[in-house]
């Protein structure tokens, strides 16, 4: 791998130190950024990933630590002097600027040949679909449109790194999955870096490289998509990523006569062939008192027909609610004292009622310590 | 037990106006026992006030409004036997819970112990009767929305109105309480009229959808229908996301039926929509009735960018002509990261519109008969 | 970056306590004068070497004032007696009246109602003689000259608006959902005002009667002209001091320190609300 283009070591901010109220916002953060690479920095507010995003920026200073860029120490510049790009979640345009202006601006400050400016503008302007609103003043367009006006200025500037806070909170739902693809594509193209900073999975999902997931100051998984969907690291990442949520049941796990089996709440039992553990995995679980059993929603499979004699009575559930949202159903039933939602990608019709059979596989199987609620494996593999 | 009126509510002729901006135009609806309407559309479409006239907070211009059969357009809303919550919960911030939830049946002049017993049989239902001594400031979003809830359910009212109950809370907390809804409504009888601007709430908790647009009911019909065959283009926008692909196209004639052309590929529109031929129509078709396909007739693409997306993986792709199209597919199924690739469209899922007016055009009837049997 | 420079701080002291001097001196030589006789006053170039009496307050308490001249019977205490009576009264009349009017200027917009709320705050802009003349001589037509209750119903000159403005402000804070909740629970418009509203207007309320009070505690002009002695407040009842034998520096000190402790006292204990309360009927207003 190359050099890292961004590099935090060991950052900490601290909020009123020394006081009362002191407030450890970000706790020993260590992130590597690679050129090239889009990163998002994903939790819910009050996790720090807006501090550190800050302290990358220049307007909050590290309480300790380090901001390395380019090889350079940058965190005792002034945010001019870092060649950072921004788009602030409060879009932060220029009032007495038109659109096209304050996206002009940077370049124009530097002096660039004005054709050049004029061309650039133009296609920022059709990548954001705001042509029709560049000679516009801030004030007389929609919340919307200045998150894309906000966005065009910091993406149109040739910075070390793009930084973009809640790049597309606010815009129109009919564009989102368009200008995702769209700026995702505009971003890989041309090789640059970006920082993205998320409360919404989704977002993060759909443009990230790798996600870092922060709750409470401290970094949880830092990992590719489908590695955090996959081998969540713990059981909050593993609740907190996944859209339906990861379906969680408390359950012992026992060894008897070459099976394996899982004793959920309710008599509910589930039971798999011992080899499909490794033989590592399977001594772990033995010293495990309880622990804590994840699926996700897209893994669990419905037995046609849960009343038949073929499905054993453990692994019945009842749906209470089928919903169709034209291109996904969401199955959610009754089962081993919770409930269990089970995602389809076709129109089923299950009836509220109805009895079906769960099947969940061993690959799709998630552990972890009941207590600590680190991952102790997925896919009957030691995490 | 007396009769039930088959009409839950019926909403004649309601039109509202605020100095010049009409917020509702000539609006019925009728909504039956029992039954479960969501009113849908964006920001400004009228969805509050109908719903304030309904509840007897904003006075109607014209129109009426029966509940069970009874026309109670002039009375207040305290003799209208509703219950209703809000978007912004609009708990009394100087009482408990437990004084919030009770006050349909203080209202009532309930005896202290059923009014004990009604609060806390519904609180139980909602999960809140731990919290019932809290003031709402000190509960949790998710707490004061079932507080918001719990209230409107507690008074047992034959009509209930909920303004885009879920809007405030965290996606998570919403995707529970949409699956736990339709029960907890099924269980209290009532009619419900349910506002939201979240399609999917839309289509998950209504037996039908009423869309409205600027003060009007735009298109009226299961969720379903409004989905495979939205009136216009701007209905089909609203409903799915990743939006639905819209392209401009000119059917053709080619051999017995009209085709378009995408990327110069042929793509038959099937059966009934010979009249539209030479007529500048838009296609819409949903990204998950596209798939990328080895074959040689498919539409030839780049993939532009890959951007999971919600257990699906959605991609966008260009046409030859640079016209972008979004394709999903379901997680864990394969499909091309980047270059060339070609995308196939699932027979009979396409939607045509006219260009100019924006409406659907539905296949010639003569052969619809036909269409439905394919 | 979140530490300012030691000059800076120093700087900012300073400027803190100039603004402060200038502010709380009169009050602090009022104080000073009022434990002086008349001659300690007078002096020229002034001293702070005098010792200290209280023979000013005995005066005003007893209500006999000995001079040169003479004793001479002031009624001191009678005009506190009727600051008192005449602020309450006026308080309570503005908001019995007030605080209705002001919910019905909040909730309900009819046509002209933000013409008629505004028209009842320009009497706080007109010149109160222009306002008195024509009250006083009609005062006397009516029989309402020289009473306790005209006065209070020209007091409301004073309270009524600003109860007006500021709650006002404070109903409209509130969410007109909150309101539609509880009447959609079943309860009528009257039991919402009660149970809901009023409530949750508190603070705003008890600020606005507040400064009401405070004002008219502190009025001049409008006592002068319509009471007679026995019916003049305080801030009348000083001009007593100002006799044939001279001013009267020491007891007329004593007079404003006695007649500002009460509004003093309430402003402190209720600065919270005071300035919240301001602070809205401006931005409301």
């Amino acid at each position: 791998m190359s050099d890292p283009i961004l590099e935090l070591s060991a950052l900490n901010k601290f909020y009123n130190p020394g006081s009362r109220h002191q407030v450890h916002a970000v706790r020993d953060l260590n992130l590597a950024v690679e050129p090239g690479e889009i990163i998002a920095l994903l939790g819910s507010s009050g996790c720090g990933k807006t501090s550190t995003l800050r302290i990358i920026a220049g307007f909050e200073e590290a309480s300790r630590g380090a901001v390395r860029l380019k090889g350079r120490e940058i965190h005792k510049l002034a945010p001019a002097k870092r060649n950072v790009a921004m788009a602030f979640e409060g879009y932060s345009l220029y009032p007495p600027l038109t659109v096209r202006d304050n996206i002009a601006l940077a370049l124009k400050s530097r002096r660039a040949a004005r054709e050049e400016v004029e061309k650039r503008v133009a296609e920022i302007a059709h990548l954001l679909e705001i042509e029709d609103i560049l000679n516009r003043y801030p004030s007389s367009i929609s919340g919307g449109q200045q998150q894309r006006a906000s966005l065009g200025r910091a993406l149109i500037r040739d910075a070390d790194i793009h930084l973009l806070d809640e790049p597309m909170g606010q815009l129109e739902p009919q564009l989102r999955a368009l200008l995702r693809g769209r700026i995702k594509h505009f971003i890989k193209e041309r090789g640059l870096t970006a920082i993205l900073v998320t409360h919404d999975q989704t977002e993060a999902n759909a443009l990230a490289d790798r996600i870092a997931v922060m709750e409470d100051g401290e970094l949880q998984q830092f990992d590719a998509p489908d590695q955090l969907r996959e081998r969540p690291a713990n059981l909050f990442t593993g609740a907190f990523i996944g859209e339906p949520p990861m379906n969680l049941f408390t359950a012992q796990a026992r060894a008897e006569g070459g099976a394996l089996s899982f004793s959920l709440a309710e008599g509910v039992t589930l039971s798999y062939a011992e080899d499909a553990f490794s033989p590592e995995l399977r001594a772990l679980l033995n010293q495990q008192s309880a622990v804590t059993l994840g699926i996700r929603p897209h893994a669990v499979r419905i037995a046609q027909n849960g009343a038949e004699n073929d499905v054993p009575e453990g692994a019945r559930a009842e749906v209470y609610a089928n919903q169709w949202l034209g291109d996904q159903s969401h199955v959610a039933a009754r089962f081993a004292g919770g409930s269990i939602v089970s995602v389809e990608h076709d129109r089923t019709r299950y009836a509220k009622g109805d009895v079906i059979g769960v099947e969940i596989g061993v690959d799709d199987l998630h552990i972890f310590d009941a207590n600590s609620g680190v991952a102790i494996s997925h896919g009957g593999v030691v995490a | 037990m007396t009769e039930q009126h088959p009409l839950g509510l019926s909403i004649q002729n309601l039109t509202k106006r605020f100095k010049s901006d009409t917020a509702l135009d000539d609006v019925s609806l009728d909504v039956p026992a029992g039954g479960t309407l969501v009113i849908f559309g964006p920001s400004g479409a009228g969805k509050t006030v109908l719903l304030r006239c309904v509840a007897g907070a904003i006075d109607p211009d014209a129109g009426q409004v029966l509940v069970g059969g009874e026309d109670v357009t002039d009375a207040p809303p305290e003799q209208r036997g509703v219950g209703m919550a809000f978007q912004n919960f609009a708990l009394f911030p100087h009482m408990t819970a437990r004084d919030n939830i009770a006050s349909p049946l203080t209202a009532a002049r309930q005896s202290k112990d059923a009014i004990r017993a009604g609060v806390e049989s519904v609180a139980k239902l909602l999960k809140i009767d731990h919290v019932l001594s809290h003031a709402p400031r000190a509960l949790s979003n998710g707490q004061k929305q079932r507080t918001a809830l719990a209230r409107a359910l507690a008074g047992k009212p034959k009509l209930l109105l909920l303004d885009d109950p879920l809007r405030n809370v965290d996606a998570k907390l919403r995707f529970e309480m949409r699956l736990e809804l339709p029960r907890l409504l099924a269980d209290q009888g009532a009619t419900v009229v349910y506002v939201t601007q979240d399609y999917k709430e839309a289509m998950a908790l209504g037996d039908r959808i009423a869309v409205l647009n600027a003060g009007r009911i735009v298109q009226l019909g299961t969720p379903a229908e409004i989905y495979q065959e939205p009136a216009t283009t701007d209905i089909a926008r609203l409903f799915g996301d990743p939006t639905i692909n819209l392209l401009d196209v000119t059917p053709e004639r080619d051999g017995g039926g009209a085709i378009v052309r995408l990327s110069d590929q042929r793509l038959p529109l099937g059966p009934g929509f010979e009249q539209t031929i030479d007529h500048p129509c838009a296609i819409g078709l949903r990204p998950e009735a596209l798939s990328f396909t080895e074959e040689a007739d498919g539409v030839p693409v780049t993939v532009e960018a890959e951007t999971p997306f919600n257990e699906k993986i959605v991609t966008l792709v260009t046409t030859l002509r640079g016209r972008e199209i979004l394709v999903s597919r379901p997680t864990g199924t394969p499909g091309p990261r980047e270059g060339a690739a070609r995308i196939v469209a699932r027979p009979g899922a396409a939607v045509l519109f006219d260009r100019e007016t924006g409406a659907r055009i539905p296949p010639a009837p003569s052969d619809k008969a036909q269409t439905e049997a394919a | 970056m979140d530490h300012a420079p030691i000059w800076e701080r120093w700087l900012r002291g300073v400027a803190l306590i100039l603004v402060v001097l200038f502010f709380m001196f009169p009050i602090f030589w009022i104080l000073v004068m009022s434990v002086q006789t008349n001659e300690t006053i007078l002096r020229s170039p002034p001293s702070m070497a005098f010792e200290p009496t209280l023979q000013n307050y005995q005066a005003l308490i007893t209500g006999k004032l000995e001079t040169q001249a003479g004793s001479l019977d002031i009624a001191f205490m009678q005009n506190l007696w009727n600051s008192v009576l005449l602020s309450v009264c006026s308080v309570a009349l503005a908001l019995v009246l007030g605080v209705p009017a002001a919910y019905a200027f909040a909730r309900h917009k009819f046509r002209g109602s933000e013409d008629i709320a505004f028209t009842l705050l320009s009497f706080r802009f007109a010149p109160p003689l222009l306002v008195l003349l024509p009250l006083t001589l009609y005062f006397q037509d009516i029989g309402l000259a020289d009473t306790y209750v005209g006065l209070i119903w020209v007091y409301q000159l004073i309270c009524l608006p600003l109860i007006l403005w500021i709650v006002r402000g404070y109903f409209e804070d509130i969410s007109p959902d909150i309101e539609h909740a509880y009447r959609i629970a079943g309860h009528s418009w009257l039991s919402t005002f009660r149970r809901i509203a009023l409530p949750l207007a508190g603070p705003g309320i008890a600020a606005a009667g507040l400064l009401a009070f405070i004002f008219a505690w502190n009025n001049f002009i409008f006592a002068l002209v319509l009471a007679s002695a026995d019916k003049q407040p305080v801030t009348v009842g000083a001009l007593a001091f100002v006799t044939a034998s001279g001013i009267q520096y020491g007891q007329i000190a004593a007079a404003v320190v006695l007649s500002i402790a009460p509004t003093l006292a309430l402003a402190l204990y209720a600065q919270r609300y005071l300035v919240e309360g301001l602070s809205l009927g401006a931005v409301k207003g």
